[in-house]
C-alpha cells in the first residue's frame, strides 16, 4: 500500500544560494494521521510546506534535490492542477486566500477550474460547506466573517477539490480561541474520514489534535521532546 | 492621587453604516500599570486601542490624554505621548535601511547630526539591531520587523505604548524575547497597554487585565 | 430577486457605461453634456449605486475638478476676456466654457463607472467570460477590483502611522515632503506585492489555469430588460451623436 505522502532525502536551498535550509528531510505520513511539525521561525517550516505541496518547484524556484511523493508519484512529475486534486493547502493569512464576492463563488472556484459539470460543482460545494459547518454562510460575503470563519471557508475551498491530503501552514496563527477550536474540530472530523493531515504549528496549544509531532531543526526532522 | 495617563469618558463608537462597536465606555489607564486588554474577536478591543491613540475619533464622549482633550490634538502631537504598534509591523516601516527608519523622524524635526547618530546607535543596541543597521527592512523576519517598529516608535520618547496583538506570527522563543523587551521598558517607566488574546503572554506581563465582550468591559482585574 | 435596473446583467451595464462615456467624450456642447450627466446620475441611482454617499466621501476631490476647469481655461483661451493679469489672458469666456465641458465630461465617466460597480466582481468576470474574454484576463480585472478598496485602507493606515511618529505632513517643507511621500509608498507597495503573490499562489493551488477553459457554477442569462436596455442605449446614443454632428 503506497503511503499517501512521503518525502525522501529532501534538500532545498533558496535561489541566490546562501546554503540549504532543508538538509535531507525524510518523512512518511499515513492515511488518517495528523502530523504536526514545529520549529523556530526561519527553520524552514513553510519551505517544507511548499515542497510538500509542489509549490516548490512549480511556482517558486530554488535548489531542490530529493523527492516528495504523493501516493508514490513524485511532485516534480505532476503539474500543479493535478497535485491540487490530491493535496490541498491552507495558508496563514485568511485575507490573502479569499477573493470572491460570495462564499459560494469561493468554494466553487476550484471545481470550476477542473471543468466539472455544474451539477457536480453544486454537490461538491454543498459537501465542502457541510464538512466545515458553514452551510448557513453560503450566500454571504467572506469579508464579513471572523478570522476563524474565513479560514474555514479557505479550507472548504480546498476540500471542494476532494484532496486526500491537507496541509495547514500555520493556519491558526492569526485566529482567536474560538476560531481555533472550530478549525481543530474540523481537523478531527477530517481525520475520521481518513484524510492525511500535516500541520505546521507555532502554538503548542494546537498540538492536542496531532497524533505525532516532529521538530524541524538544522534542516532535518527530529522527534519532538517538548522544547524547541 | 495618581493621574490617569489616558482617560476615556463615556465613549461610543461605530464604524460607518455599522452597528456600534463600543457603547458608553469609561476607562482610566495609568502609566504605572501594565494593562492587558483581552477578549474574543469582535469584542472591540482593537477599536478601543485605536480610539485611545486618536486614530479613530469617537462619535460620543471624549478621550483625555495627559489631562488634555485629544480632540484638539493632532496625531503628531499624540504620537509624542503615545506610541502605537499596528498588528502588522510592515505597515509602519518606511525607510530603505534599518538605521534610516529610526533616524528619519529625527532628521525631519531638525535634530543635529551628532544627536541623531547617538540616539540611533543607542536604539540599535537596546533592540539588538546593531548588526542589521544597513539591512533592507522588508527582508527582515517578523520578529526583527517588530523590534524595528518598536525602536522607531520609541525614538519619539513617548511615555506610553499601545501594542495591538504583538505576538501574532511569533514563535514561543520570540514571544518570550518580546515580553523581556516590554518588561525592560516597563522598568524604565514607560506605561503600556497590550491588546492580545495570548493568555500566556499577558499573564507574565500584566498588572491589570481588562476583559472586553460585545463592546463593553466585563472584567477589570488588578 | 433584484428588480428593475438593479437586476441588470453586468453586460448590459457595460453597454450602458460605454454608451454614456462615448457620448461624454465626443460631445462638446455644455447643454447636451449636462443632459447626459443627468441621465447618468438617474441611471446610477436607479441601479442602486448609493451615488450621493460616494460623492460625500470624495468631496475633497471635487476641488480638483474646479482646479482642472480653471487650468483648462487658462491654457485654452478664446473669446471674450473676463479676467486678465498683467497682459496675460487668465480667464476667458471660451476657456471657461471648455473647462466646464471638461468637468462635465469627467463626471459623466465617473458616474457611469459607478453603474458598473453595482455588479459584484464574480458577476463581472462571468459577463466578460460569456462574451468570450479569456478568463485569465477577466479574473485579473476582478481581483484588481476586489483589492482596490483594501489598498486605500492600507494607504490610510500608513499615513496614520507616519503622523503618529510626529511627522505632520502639512508642516514639512516641500523638498522633504517628496522624500516622505516616497517613504509612504514602500509599505503600501511591499504589502501589495506580498498580497498579490500569495493570492496568485492560492489560486494556482486550486487548479487555476489547469485548462484553457473552465466551467462556471454561476450562469448569467439575459432577461428581456437587458435586451431592452442594450438596444435602447445603443439607439439613443447613436441618434444623439448623429443629431449632434449634423447640427
Amino acid at each position: 500500500m503506497t503511503v499517501p505522502l512521503e518525502v525522501r532525502d529532501l534538500w532545498y536551498g533558496y535561489p541566490g544560494g546562501k546554503g540549504d535550509v532543508l538538509k535531507g528531510v525524510n518523512l512518511a505520513v499515513e492515511r488518517g494521521e495528523v502530523l504536526a511539525v514545529v520549529g523556530l521561525s526561519g527553520s524552514g517550516k513553510s519551505t517544507l510546506c511548499y515542497c510538500l505541496s509542489g509549490i516548490v518547484p512549480h511556482i517558486y524556484q530554488g535548489n531542490l534535490r530529493g523527492q516528495t511523493l504523493i501516493k508514490g508519484t513524485p511532485t516534480t512529475s505532476m503539474k500543479i492542477p493535478e497535485i491540487a486534486t490530491r493535496l490541498g493547502i491552507v495558508f496563514q493569512e485568511p485575507d490573502n486566500q479569499l477573493f470572491s464576492p460570495t462564499v459560494e463563488d469561493e468554494v466553487a472556484f476550484g471545481p470550476e477550474n477542473l471543468c466539472l459539470s455544474r451539477e457536480e460543482i453544486g454537490e461538491r460545494l454543498e459537501l465542502a460547506l457541510k464538512q466545515v459547518g458553514m452551510e448557513g454562510f453560503r450566500f454571504g460575503s467572506p469579508n464579513q466573517l471572523s478570522g476563524g470563519q474565513k479560514q474555514l471557508i479557505a479550507l472548504a475551498s480546498v476540500l471542494s477539490l476532494d484532496p486526500e491530503i491537507l496541509i495547514f501552514d500555520e493556519a491558526m496563527s492569526q485566529i482567536d480561541e474560538q476560531g481555533k477550536a472550530g478549525i481543530k474540530s474540523v481537523i478531527v472530523g477530517l481525520k475520521e474520514r481518513d484524510k492525511t493531515i500535516v500541520m505546521i504549528e507555532h502554538d503548542f496549544d494546537n498540538l492536542d489534535v496531532a497524533d505525532r509531532v516532529l521538530l524541524l531543526r538544522d534542516g532535518v526532522l527530529q522527534p519532538f521532546e517538548g522544547r524547541l | 492621587m495618581i493621574e490617569p495617563y489616558i482617560e476615556l469618558d463615556d465613549v461610543s463608537f461605530a464604524y460607518e453604516r455599522c452597528a456600534p462597536v463600543i457603547g458608553g465606555l469609561s476607562l482610566k489607564l495609568y502609566k504605572e500599570q501594565f494593562t492587558a486588554i483581552t477578549g474574543p474577536n469582535g469584542s472591540g478591543k482593537t477599536t478601543l486601542g485605536k480610539i485611545m491613540t486618536g486614530i479613530l475619533r469617537p462619535q460620543k464622549g471624549c478621550v483625555i490624554i495627559c489631562g488634555r482633550d485629544s480632540a484638539g490634538m493632532k496625531l503628531g502631537e499624540i504620537g509624542q505621548r503615545i506610541g502605537y504598534l499596528f498588528q502588522n509591523p510592515g505597515l509602519q516601516i518606511f525607510a530603505p535601511s534599518v538605521q534610516e527608519e529610526i533616524s528619519f523622524a529625527l532628521g525631519l524635526k531638525g535634530c543635529s547630526k551628532e544627536e541623531i547618530d547617538s540616539r540611533v546607535s543607542r536604539s540599535l543596541r537596546d533592540f539588538d539591531l546593531t548588526n542589521l543597521s544597513d539591512a533592507f527592512p522588508f527582508k527582515l523576519s517578523r520578529g526583527e520587523k517588530q523590534r524595528l517598529a518598536i525602536a522607531a516608535v520609541l525614538v519619539n520618547k513617548p511615555d506610553f505604548l499601545i501594542l495591538d496583538e504583538p505576538t501574532t506570527g511569533l514563535d514561543m522563543e520570540r514571544r518570550r524575547a518580546l515580553s523581556d523587551i516590554l518588561l525592560g521598558l516597563k522598568e524604565k517607566g514607560i506605561g503600556m497597554a497590550v491588546i492580545s488574546h495570548d493568555r500566556v503572554f499577558i499573564d507574565r506581563l500584566a498588572d491589570r487585565t481588562i476583559k472586553m465582550h460585545g463592546g463593553e468591559i466585563v472584567e477589570d482585574r488588578t | 430577486m433584484k428588480t428593475g435596473l438593479k437586476g441588470l446583467d453586468p453586460r448590459s451595464k457595460l453597454v450602458l457605461v460605454l454608451c454614456l462615456s462615448t457620448l461624454g467624450v465626443f460631445i462638446q456642447d455644455i447643454g447636451i453634456l449636462t443632459a447626459v450627466l443627468c441621465v447618468s446620475i438617474a441611471l446610477s441611482t436607479a441601479s442602486g449605486s448609493r451615488l450621493f454617499v460616494l460623492i460625500r466621501k470624495f468631496r475633497r476631490i471635487l476641488w480638483l475638478f474646479v482646479a482642472i476647469a480653471v487650468i483648462q481655461s487658462i491654457f485654452a483661451p478664446s473669446g471674450r476676456v473676463l479676467v486678465s493679469l498683467g497682459g496675460i489672458k487668465l480667464i476667458t469666456a471660451g476657456g471657461l466654457y471648455k473647462g466646464v465641458a471638461m468637468v462635465l465630461r469627467m463626471s459623466i465617466v465617473m458616474v457611469s463607472a459607478t453603474i458598473m460597480a453595482t455588479s459584484n466582481s464574480r458577476e463581472i468576470v462571468q459577463g466578460l467570460v460569456q462574451w468570450k474574454v479569456p478568463y485569465e484576463i477577466a479574473f485579473m480585472v476582478s481581483v484588481a477590483i476586489r483589492f482596490l478598496p483594501l489598498l486605500t485602507d492600507e494607504i490610510k493606515n500608513v499615513v496614520t502611522a507616519v503622523q503618529l511618529r510626529g511627522i505632520e505632513l502639512d508642516r514639512i517643507p516641500a523638498r522633504q515632503r517628496v522624500k516622505v511621500y516616497s517613504y509612504l509608498i514602500m509599505p503600501v507597495v511591499s504589502g501589495a506585492v506580498i498580497k498579490s503573490r500569495e493570492l496568485a499562489t492560492t489560486m494556482e493551488t486550486r487548479a487555476f489555469r489547469a485548462y484553457p477553459k473552465r466551467t462556471s457554477y454561476m450562469v448569467l442569462t439575459m432577461q428581456r430588460i437587458d435586451y431592452t436596455v442594450i438596444i435602447t442605449s445603443l439607439i439613443t446614443s447613436i441618434l444623439t451623436l448623429i443629431l449632434y454632428i449634423k447640427c
